[in-house]
């Protein structure tokens, strides 16, 4: 009897996990994708040299540029998005 | 503990930067000083003052005195090969940004080269703080102002970019909260490297600043170019905080004015260095000059002899 009743305490713990974790997931989906953009602007601010826009001393962009790996990659990621912001913007909000 | 004076010397090409630092230098090795000349004039002519093949280690000229060249190309190069073996030690898809071809032309990128000087002038500030004083040969007026006035751009950009950074970890810490993910205990690496850019460029923009650590020379003649790019000099650097410490008139003939310069310069210690018919080339000669002309410098120097004890 205790062993059925732990199974199904176990199981009602889990789906509770995994309702937790989507709902926290949802949550913050605006913002890490506000996260993303604000990752991407300090990389093009940082990097901007590389697609020829306004970028700060040489020295400050290379000494930082060893460290930024996962920002060119959101960058070039951010390349093929570029052309439709809209249709992103929507995903974000989940519309459509 | 760093005691070095750094003297700089500035002024419009041509105007006799190198011969008045190497005068400057030679008198204060003879009052005793221990004294390092740095040319960081591209054109390098304490060579040709001193007669001595110079380089990036210091050659003795004579009791307390020493001079280097730094050979601004050298430092670039060096840079950008720490540069790259940094971002091939911590990338993984290196290759995939093409970073190769964008190193190959980076050199040639403004900027990199007053950089270079930032980079050696530090270098010889942490090597020679033994010295008295390091007296600096300075390339001419554009390239000087930019040296100067880098810490204090660099600091700009630099505290934008923080300001950024730290919005960003903020977002990640609320995300890590939500989400219930261990947060990350090592700092954010980006963040650490801005922080200790900033110091370095503080440090450096305080040395600057301090006319305690720093005096700048500016060296000009008696002639209408020399004098206004002078002026404008010296509005340049007030606008980066740095003042003035002494002008240096040089090639000052006995029929010449001190007026213009008295007037515009008011406050500023004035140094007069006469025209002198001999070419002032070769230890010797710049010997012979201070011998004719050394009370009168001693005299508006005022500099206390070295505490040698």
């Amino acid at each position: 009897m205790n062993t059925i009743i732990k199974s199904i305490r176990d199981r009602i713990i889990s789906i509770w996990k995994i309702f937790d974790e989507v709902a926290r997931g949802k949550a913050v989906g605006t913002i890490e994708s506000e996260l993303e953009e604000m990752e991407n602007i300090f990389g093009v601010l940082v990097l901007g040299s590389f697609i020829g826009m306004p970028a700060p001393p040489m020295q400050i962009s290379l000494d930082l540029m060893p460290l930024m790996e996962k920002e060119l990659i959101l960058m070039m990621e951010k390349v093929d998005t570029a052309n439709e912001p809209i249709a992103q913007l929507f995903s974000v909000f989940d519309i459509g | 503990m760093n005691r070095a004076t750094n003297v700089f010397f500035m002024g419009k090409g041509g105007v006799g930067k190198s011969t008045s630092s190497a005068l400057f230098s030679v008198f204060l090795a003879q009052k005793g000083f221990q004294v390092l000349i740095v040319s960081l004039d591209p054109a390098h002519n304490q060579s040709d003052i001193f007669e001595r093949s110079l380089s990036d280690k210091p050659l003795q000229i004579a009791p307390n005195l020493s001079a280097i060249e730094i050979d601004q190309e050298f430092w670039i190069r060096q840079y950008l090969k720490d540069v790259h073996n940094q971002i091939n030690r911590t990338y993984s898809y290196l290759t995939a940004f093409n970073l190769e071809k964008y190193f190959s032309v980076i050199k040639y990128s403004p900027g990199l080269e007053e950089y270079a000087l930032i980079l050696a002038f530090e270098k010889i500030q942490k090597n020679f703080s033994r010295c008295d004083y390091l007296i600096f040969d300075m390339p001419p007026t554009a390239l000087g102002l930019r040296f100067f006035s880098l810490p204090s751009l660099s600091l700009i950009w630099i505290e934008h970019l923080l300001a950024l950074r730290k919005e960003i970890i903020e977002k990640r810490d609320l995300i890590t909260t939500i989400k219930l993910i261990k947060k990350e205990i090592e700092r954010d690496k980006v963040l650490n490297k801005i922080n200790e850019l900033r110091n370095q460029y503080q440090d450096l923009k305080d040395t600057f600043e301090d006319r305690k650590q720093t005096q700048i020379n500016l060296v000009l003649n008696p002639d209408k170019l020399s004098f206004a790019e002078s002026i404008r000099i010296v509005e340049a650097l007030q606008e980066i905080n740095i003042n003035l410490h002494r002008t240096v008139s040089n090639k000052m003939k006995l029929d010449s004015s001190f007026e213009d310069i008295d007037e515009t310069f008011t406050g500023i210690p004035m140094i007069n260095f006469p025209y002198s018919e001999t070419p002032l080339i070769g230890f010797h000669n710049l010997q012979e000059f201070l011998k004719t002309n050394g009370d009168h410098l001693e005299k508006q120097l005022s500099i206390s002899p070295p505490n040698l004890s």
